[in-house]
């Protein structure tokens, strides 16, 4: 009996939802997490008289077939790539993206990593990296004897020193941005890998291009939507109920099959 | 076994197939754009010739609830809903197919695509493209897309004689009777249409379905009581 099977492929996709949702109010601080959403998509048909078939000698034609449907797949889980609120950390190193882009960094393994966490640290040797130590491209050291940095909103860095009155311009942020930025692959952490379905990086200057602009002072805050969340937590727990419903009732409706004398 | 006997089967044979709709659509209860599905029963006549004919029931087609299922709003630039009437029109390896599921985004070549990855088709029938450079997208209620406030695209909107759409999984529909384009569509962006599936109803439905199941249950029982006290009289 299929219905068992239905109601199956029903309540995996409701838990599978309850576990986008724990995963989103879990990153609920994450510097600059999004959102994410589980999305489903009906599974095949099965035809069992096909709509248009001809039904008798005379020619008539049934004007809808009967189908049956087999349940209910998982197709996507994706990024809503909504800005999050920038709150304010105060912090020289501490910068948010306002629009599109992401900052990209260099992995340990050679390969480009892209984050919107804007949370950047100075390393020993005055290298400017991610919190997880990965350097920012293009790369920009801060000398040690750096009284302060300011951060314009194009993404310059100028360092302002105790014995000079002019500021020296250290180096330029670039952000990266995508033909689908919804198609990049986390790998957590906060980074995300370039795919082929997000297309290749291309890298310009904050505030050109539809690239954003940099806030220095700022961090992004995690989008996600405590409220909704929790609403669409009942909905899947409640979607994940109905579906055993069913499971029950199909269950009776075998045994009572199993009665027949 | 007797004719009683053989129109009770054809009906637990149909409500097994009720069920199962049931179950399809309580497990599409939250499937984008997903439309509740029905079965119809018809009567089946036989004729016997000199005794009263017997009618036996048959699931003789399906049936697409096309009321509008509630919004959801994602604020996604390319989450579009429809408002009223309509389906977007979505090229497949199998031809065109329509949908209600609005759950769209661009491939890194910049085409508009389903998750699937299947191309979203404008009103001329053509693939949409959206320059990956642009900014902010934005789609009127009449479907037309711009980047960055420079009109791009028009999406296309179409409709079809419900009898004649066939389900073809992943939230599409192949229209066997053909495609007119829709005049007056009206497109929500940063919505998503949900499932319009009743779980009240469908829940209702279940319980009927099982209960009718076991009153058929119970007459089978019956019926062959009543045909083993037969054989027992005869036999004696």
């Amino acid at each position: 009996m299929r219905a068992l099977k239905i109601a199956a492929t029903g309540m995996t996709a409701q838990q599978m939802r309850v576990e986008v949702i724990s995963n989103n109010l879990a990153n609920m601080n994450t510097t600059g997490y999004n959102a994410r959403r589980a999305e489903f998509a009906d599974l095949h048909y099965q035809q069992q008289s096909r709509p248009g078939t001809i039904s008798s000698s005379s020619g008539s034609v049934l004007p809808a077939g009967v189908q049956l449907g087999l349940g209910v797949r998982p197709t996507a889980v994706s990024v809503n790539l909504a800005q999050g609120a920038l709150s304010i950390s105060g912090g020289d190193l501490d910068i948010a993206i306002e629009g599109q882009g992401y900052l990209e960094v260099t992995l340990p393994s050679g390969l480009s990593g892209y984050t919107r966490d804007g949370a950047l640290k100075r390393s020993a040797d005055g290298l400017i990296v991610t919190s997880d130590g990965h350097p920012v491209a293009p790369e920009i050291t801060v000398p040690n004897d750096a009284r302060s940095i300011s951060i314009n909103a194009d993404g310059e860095v100028y360092a302002y020193f105790n014995d000079r009155v002019e500021a020296e311009l250290l180096g330029q942020f670039t952000l990266a941005g995508f033909a689908n930025p919804k198609g990049l692959e986390a790998m957590g952490s906060n980074l995300f890998l370039e795919t082929s379905a997000s297309g290749p990086a291309t890298v310009g200057t904050p505030g050109e291009e539809g690239l954003g602009i940099v806030r220095q002072g700022y961090l992004e805050d995690s989008s996600v939507d405590a409220v909704k969340e929790v609403t669409d937590l009942i909905e899947a727990q409640r979607g994940y109920e109905l579906n055993a419903k069913v499971i029950t009732a199909a269950d009776q409706m075998l045994s009572a099959t199993t009665q027949i004398r | 076994m007797e004719n009683g006997s053989y129109t009770t089967l054809t009906r637990q044979s149909g409500l097994m197939r009720e069920m199962q709709s049931v179950a399809n659509n309580i497990a599409n209860a939250s499937t984008t754009g997903f439309r509740r599905e029905g079965i119809v029963f018809s009567e089946h006549v036989t004729n016997l010739g000199d005794v009263p004919s017997l009618s036996m029931a048959q699931a003789g087609g399906h049936h697409i609830d096309t009321r509008q299922g509630g919004f959801e709003k994602t604020g996604g630039p390319l989450d579009l809903a429809i408002e009223g009437d309509g389906y977007f029109m979505i090229e497949t390896p199998d031809g065109e197919r329509l949908t209600r599921a609005g759950h769209f985004m661009s491939n890194g070549e910049g085409d508009l695509v389903t998750p699937e990855g299947f191309h979203v088709l404008d009103a001329g029938g053509a693939p949409v493209f959206i320059p990956p450079s642009a900014a902010s997208i934005s789609i009127a209620a009449d479907g037309t897309m711009s980047a960055d406030g420079a009109p791009i695209s028009q999406l296309g909107l179409f409709t079809a004689d419900p009898n004649g759409l066939q389900r073809v999984g992943s939230t599409m529909f192949e229209a066997t009777t053909g495609v007119e384009p829709l005049i007056g569509g009206t497109v929500l962006q940063g919505f998503l249409e949900g499932s319009n599936v009743d779980p009240v109803t469908e829940i209702a439905r279940m319980i009927e379905v099982q209960r009718s199941y076991e009153l058929g249950q119970k007459f089978l029982e019956k019926e062959d009581e009543r045909l083993r006290s037969v054989q027992k009289l005869v036999g004696r």
